[in-house]
């Protein structure tokens, strides 16, 4: 391959590279993408459409002044952002110049937008393809640019000889590659470096072109019956939950939800919230915000929270939460408990601290009363069908108390009624009566609101919530994957016994068996977390906490080492890991500058000389081609026997090859080139 | 470097050249025995110059020259010396025997008992001679130069198979030309013999030896001495193959050829051009192929031709 198509390649590639990111940050819309394709393609064969179409490069000055007067009008009126808007310039600039590229300083300014496509995008995707997309922009940058230089000294330095070196073949090989490759990781590795110490300041990613994402119906202050409907087959992750301080085995963990928002007011169809007035949590000392005390229901666990742009403010976490901890916004929680942060931020990021609740363990302490007014409200009902509190009477009939009614009704729900989707409706029947006693089927809404109605019917007062259910388990990164389908409703009950205490009647346990991702899939999303994780999430806060570890970890291993016993985390094996690892590197640097291989066996490829390949495909064509058993040199004696006019060229060629394959020898390109053009005489 | 060692190496061979007329290509042959460290064994009928050769590389080295003609009573002891009582001082002396010398010359090897050719197993292979438990290096460069004639077979004792092995190379002189053997006839050679002056001291031929063992050998050519070695066990037409040893002494004669032809790197055609007096000696014809009339002249075909089919490195 000569060096002008090899560069011309490369530079086409990254275009589409550029594009790519364009895309990827939703920058174009897939419906543009052919045309863009195309007519980047066939700019490709450029020369042959501009001998035709001459016209139009006449009226380039023409041209140019459209242009930037539509632009103009482009970027203050049209586009959707700013960016949008100057996303049009480059693409513009991006044609312009592939259609009328003529000198090597075009081709540069084509690379240059490649650049910026990649920086537009960078503003705004925080997928982890753009990862690859940079990694690929690196590679073939560093690749391009070496070709770029090359033909750009030749140009400057020997302009008669140009020509030969921009077409000559000998200089594309696989070693430059190689070395391209080494040097466009090498600056990859060292980048990455810097971008994990180099302070980060302001806000990880800015909401440039915030477009959020489907609104998730269920977590506003009025819900409609059966708003979950369509929610329960998409499998698009709204967050993703770690636990940074343990426990061991999160998975183990029993009755794992995500409480969001809950409702008070019911009118047979509807669940709102009276009071929609929340008031400001106050922060305490370590940027917490402190919401409730620990009842000693259960244990207390940290979540880490990365909440996909859902379009609502709600701050999820597993009941009870107590705790709540959000860079930048402030923390707003209602009279319900519903806990929202109006943080501009296409993603969120926070901790929770909440304390689980087991149902055999009772609460520790007094339970306050409830408010005369607050419980009115958590026993307001709608018109009900009388059958409704009947079937309450029958079921909680001889409870000793009404925690136990609750039990009681709760798992009469869970045994008696069946869960599904599909969600059929007898005209002319209210809906609670219809799922209790028609279709006896329905989803987990249905029976959230029917326990929620028969605790209220029997004078317990309880409250429905919103939220999601525990998850997916993803063993690799070790978190729960949390997705639309897993949205959930539950209820509260307020017993004098026990205060407020959760009670899910949905039997969807068995239900949800059938989700189960590949775990391939799983494998993809520890990724994609880690990339938000360590990279697009990387805050100061995370520096900081990094850099007092390795201080820590440091300042103990120094404490240990002067104390005599070197401890290190994993005990002896640890140590004897560590210090085989040291021993194991040290022994290959030595061997390495020793210059004794380090793997067994020919691993160095032979290095070839093209010239003389091309010479023995020259020789081939006029009848002459060396013998099994023949060497370059008797092969050389036999080609000047044969063909004495191209004695001398095949003798010095024959010597270098020789040269260069045993004696490993280095020629200079220019002999290469000469002899090139002598080879392509024969 | 190189310059200097082509320019010591060229003298030396025309040094060679000037006593025996007419036969560069064995000149070459004997100085590359001398690079690699290798002994010779120069083979050809009488009267064609095997003593001339030897006697003339001799006196091209400014070192010691010791000739010992073989013969049917020589004993071991005739070569490698004797320990003798010392009257004065009660003690047995060791008189060190020819062999203690730079370049031994073995004339008519093949007329001495196998008992005294295999005395010299020792000192061709580890430079050392070992007697009355005591062990006596010999001087370095170390080189002998034997000569046969493989015609006689009356009173003679073909050497062994470990014998010949020692042997880095194996030469053949021939007939000299036409007109080489008027200039012989005109007594060129003979008083050139006579005056012959040392070109090379014993230090520049140790450096000489130094530098052969540095030529760069490109891995593939390594597999072709590996080729060419298992072609030899392979043949039908063999007998015994090379062994290892002839392998090595390929490689290394292929090394002083490149290091001859003013390369610091071999390339295939050192080894192809070594290949049939490096092994040739080293190799058996099967007994019910070989022909009365030159077993040796047949194992040199062979190994032509083995060498025509290998595929040469590229």
């Amino acid at each position: 391959m000569s060096v002008r198509l090899a560069f011309q390649i490369c530079t086409y590639l990254l275009i589409l590279d550029g594009l790519a990111a364009l895309a990827l940050a939703g920058l174009i819309e897939p419906a543009w993408w052919p045309f863009i394709i195309l007519v980047v393609m066939a700019s490709w064969l450029h020369e042959e459409v501009r001998a035709r179409v001459t016209a139009v490069v006449q009226h380039r000055q023409l041209l140019t002044i459209l242009a930037v007067g539509f632009f103009a009008l482009d970027l203050l009126y049209l586009a959707e952002s700013l960016l949008d808007g100057f996303v049009h310039v480059l693409l513009f600039a991006l044609f312009y110049k592939l259609y009328t590229r003529r000198t090597l300083r075009d081709s540069r300014d084509l690379l240059l937008l490649a650049f910026f496509m990649l920086v537009a995008a960078s503003a705004l995707t925080m997928s982890v393809g753009f990862l690859f997309i940079l990694l690929v922009f690196l590679l073939l940058g560093t690749w391009t640019f070496m070709l770029y230089h090359v033909m750009s000294e030749s140009e400057q330095n020997a302009p008669d000889q140009a020509a030969a070196v921009i077409e000559s073949r000998d200089l594309v090989t696989p070693s430059l590659l190689g070395l391209s490759v080494a040097a466009s990781l090498a600056s990859f590795l060292f980048t990455a470096l810097f971008f994990f110490v180099i302070p980060r300041v302001g806000q990880a990613a800015l909401p440039l072109r915030a477009r959020l994402g489907q609104m998730v119906t269920g977590f506003s202050d009025r819900v409609e019956l059966g708003a979950f409907g369509t929610l329960q087959t998409d499998a698009t992750v709204v967050m993703r939950v770690e636990f940074p301080d343990g426990p061991a085995d999160p998975e183990g963990l029993e009755g794992l939800r995500w409480r969001g928002v809950a409702f008070d007011h019911f009118t047979g169809r509807v669940w709102s919230v009276t009071h929609a007035e929340r008031r400001m949590v106050p922060r305490t000392g370590g940027g917490q915000a402190a919401l409730a005390r620990p009842r000693g229901t259960g244990l207390l666990i940290t979540q880490a929270i990365y909440l996909e742009p859902i379009g609502s403010e709600v701050l999820f976490a597993a009941p009870w939460l107590l705790g709540v901890t959000v860079s930048g916004g402030p923390v707003w929680v209602d009279a319900l408990g519903a806990v929202t942060s109006p943080v501009p931020q296409a993603r969120l990021r926070y901790r929770a601290l909440s304390e689980l609740e087991l149902p055999a363990r009772r609460p520790s302490g007094t339970v306050r009363p409830l408010a005369e007014e607050e419980r009115a409200r958590y026993l307001q009902l709608p018109l009900l069908s009388p059958r409704i509190p009947a079937l309450a009477r029958e079921v909680t009939r001889q409870t000793p108390d009404q925690w136990a009614a609750a039990l009681r009704l709760t798992h009469h729900l869970k045994t008696t009624l069946r869960y599904s989707l599909e969600l059929k409706r007898t005209p002319g029947v209210e809906p609670l009566e219809d799922f209790l006693f028609v279709t006896r089927s329905g989803n987990c809404e249905y029976f959230a609101s029917s326990l929620a109605v028969l605790l209220r019917s029997l004078g317990i007062p309880a409250r429905v919530v919103n939220g999601f259910q525990r998850g997916e388990w993803n063993p690799y990164g070790g978190y729960f994957t949390v997705r639309q389908r897993d949205a959930h409703s539950w209820v509260e009950a307020w017993t004098p016994e026990r205060g407020w205490m959760t009670l899910d009647p949905s039997p969807r346990a068995e239900f949800d068996a059938a989700w189960a991702s590949s775990s391939t899939f799983q494998y993809l999303d520890a990724l994609r977390m880690r990339w938000h994780r360590y990279v697009v999430s990387w805050s100061l806060g995370d520096q900081l906490r990094a850099s007092w570890q390795v201080r820590q970890q440091a300042l103990a291993w120094r404490r240990a080492f002067f104390d005599g016993g070197l401890s290190f985390p994993g005990g002896k094996r640890g140590a004897a890991i560590a210090v085989g690892a040291v021993m194991g590197l040290a022994a290959a640097l030595f061997l390495w500058r020793r210059g004794i291989p380090l793997a067994p066996g020919p691993v160095r490829r032979p290095a070839t000389v093209p010239v003389y390949e091309r010479m023995l495909k020259r020789l081939a064509r006029r009848g002459l081609r060396p013998g099994r058993g023949e060497t370059a040199r008797e092969f050389c004696l036999r080609v000047a026997a044969d063909l004495p006019e191209v004695r001398a060229t095949v003798e010095e060629i024959t010597r270098i090859y020789e040269a260069v394959r045993f004696g490993g020898a280095a020629i200079a390109p220019d002999e290469l080139a000469r002899l090139g053009q002598r080879v392509a005489t024969f | 470097m190189l310059m200097t060692s082509l320019e010591l190496i060229r003298r030396l061979e025309f040094n060679v050249a000037r006593a025996l007329v007419g036969k560069p290509e064995v000149v070459r042959l004997a100085v590359i025995g001398l690079l690699a460290r290798g002994h010779l064994l120069i083979e050809d009928v009488p009267g064609v110059g095997k003593t001339t050769l030897a006697h003339a590389l001799a006196r091209s080295l400014g070192v010691g020259f010791q000739r010992i003609q073989f013969t049917s009573d020589l004993l071991p002891s005739d070569i490698l010396g004797v320990s003798i009582y010392d009257g004065k001082t009660g003690e047995f002396v060791f008189k060190p025997g020819p062999l203690f010398s730079n370049i031994v010359l073995a004339d008519e090897i093949n007329r001495t008992t196998p008992k005294t050719q295999s005395s010299l197993l020792e000192a061709m292979n580890e430079y050392q001679v070992s007697l009355d438990h005591h062990t006596y290096p010999l001087p370095r460069p170390f080189m002998v130069l034997a000569t046969q004639n493989p015609l006689e077979y009356q009173g003679t004792h073909p050497l062994p198979e470990s014998q010949l092995d020692r042997f880095l190379l194996k030469i053949r002189i021939g007939y000299p030309g036409r007109s080489d053997e008027k200039e012989i006839l005109k007594g060129v050679g003979a008083t050139a013999l006579e005056r012959l002056e040392p070109v090379l001291t014993a230090e520049e031929v140790t450096d000489l030896q130094a530098a052969t063992e540095k030529v760069r050998v490109e891995e593939a050519l390594l597999d072709y001495v590996m080729a060419v070695v298992e072609a030899t066990r392979r043949s039908p037409l063999l007998a015994l193959g090379v062994s290892p040893r002839g392998a090595l002494a390929l490689l290394r004669a292929a090394q002083a050829h490149a290091l001859v032809d003013g390369r610091e790197y071999a390339v295939p055609d050192d080894i192809k051009r070594l290949a049939v007096p490096a092994l040739a000696h080293r190799v058996m014809v099967k007994a019910r192929l070989e022909r009365a009339a030159g077993g040796e002249l047949e194992t040199e075909a062979i190994i032509d031709a083995l060498l025509q089919e290998i595929p040469v490195p590229r």
